[in-house]
């Protein structure tokens, strides 16, 4: 909860230093911008490459956390704010990645495969067999 | 440049225990909720796409890439947009502030637009809908709620927009539009992790 309010305090590296950091953002973000921009042309191309699946996957997934990371450490701040800032934010992140990759790793297993898209494959299967 | 940007520190508030603005605290702590509440969806998705039921249409004969990529652009340039409207009012400049909201406004705009025209394509031409698969279940619900973000993000950038009319807005108050593109970023990397898990995925 706030306390009552109290005179602004410039920041401990200076108000000239600060200055120099706000003015400097204006073509941070413009570079920013347009790096994602190239990185999202990139991620159009890779899917059509004729490589092996997994390697476009990580490749793809490589890319995206480039992006995420720059959106969230430049454009909303992360890199400027308080570490604290960035900690709740990876708490929520962290369990929402782990929530993913749980639901995944169980339902991705042969066990819990639906019936009726395991009937389905089961005739492949058993002609393959043959 | 007013006098008073070279006092006000932006990032820290020494008038709270944390020293970070309590608005922008529960901003981060809601983003925070928010991207579980995303995980699970995005999740549901992936996983009926493990085990599509028989008969189902193929995602890749139903999505259009070009558009989804153009939708991509225009987000990213609206948060490019949103970051120079703090900037600006952490600036004092009211002038550059709205124009900065009118075309983040604007590039929301056309993202619902793209999205609008995208489910009219599904449901009418490709004949897919919320209730006739699996697919059209978890994708209509995810890239709905997505949508619903972004309109509410509209509706947010609007009411600022008209509120920096009034003469109310200062740069003493950089935090209440700070926390506003907080929300707007956040909309912008739900939409690069479903760009490429619901979209790019489907083209491998």
């Amino acid at each position: 909860m706030s306390a009552p309010a109290e005179p602004v305090v410039p920041s401990p590296s200076g108000p000239s230093d600060h200055n120099v950091v706000e003015q400097g953002k204006f073509w941070i973000y413009i570079q920013i911008a347009m790096l994602l921009a190239v990185i999202t042309g990139l991620e159009l191309v890779t899917v059509y490459l004729p490589f092996l699946k997994w390697l476009l996957v990580t490749v793809l997934v490589v890319l995206s956390t480039v992006k995420f990371m720059f959106v969230i450490f430049y454009f909303m701040h992360l890199r400027w704010d308080k570490a604290f800032c960035t900690i709740l934010f990876f708490i929520g992140l962290v369990l929402a990645g782990g929530t993913m990759w749980a639901l995944l790793q169980l339902f991705g297993a042969d066990a819990s495969k639906p019936l009726s898209s395991a009937m389905a494959e089961a005739p492949a299967a058993l002609v393959q067999a043959a | 440049m007013s006098t008073a940007a070279a006092t006000i520190d932006h990032h820290h508030d020494a008038s709270t225990s944390t020293g970070i603005p309590n608005k922008k605290l529960l901003m981060w702590a809601f983003l925070a909720s928010d991207c579980m509440f995303f995980g699970c969806l995005i999740s549901t998705h992936l996983i009926y796409r493990l085990h599509p039921p028989p008969g189902t249409l193929p995602a890749k004969q139903v999505f259009s890439i070009e558009l989804t990529s153009f939708s991509t652009f225009i987000l990213l340039m609206s948060s490019l947009m949103m970051a120079l409207a703090v900037n600006a009012i952490q600036k004092g400049n009211l002038k550059s502030l709205r124009w900065s909201l009118l075309t983040t406004i604007l590039f929301g705009c056309i993202f619902l637009g793209c999205q609008v025209y995208e489910f009219r394509e599904f449901v009418f031409v490709k004949h897919l809908t919320i209730t006739n698969s699996i697919l059209g279940t978890t994708f209509f619900t995810l890239t709905g709620t997505h949508g619903l973000h972004v309109l509410i993000g509209v509706i947010w950038l609007s009411s600022m927009l008209i509120y920096s009319f009034t003469g109310r807005l200062s740069e003493k108050d950089a935090i209440d539009v700070e926390s506003m593109g907080l929300y707007w970023h956040f909309v912008d990397i739900v939409w690069i992790v479903i760009f490429t898990a619901v979209y790019l995925l489907e083209y491998l």
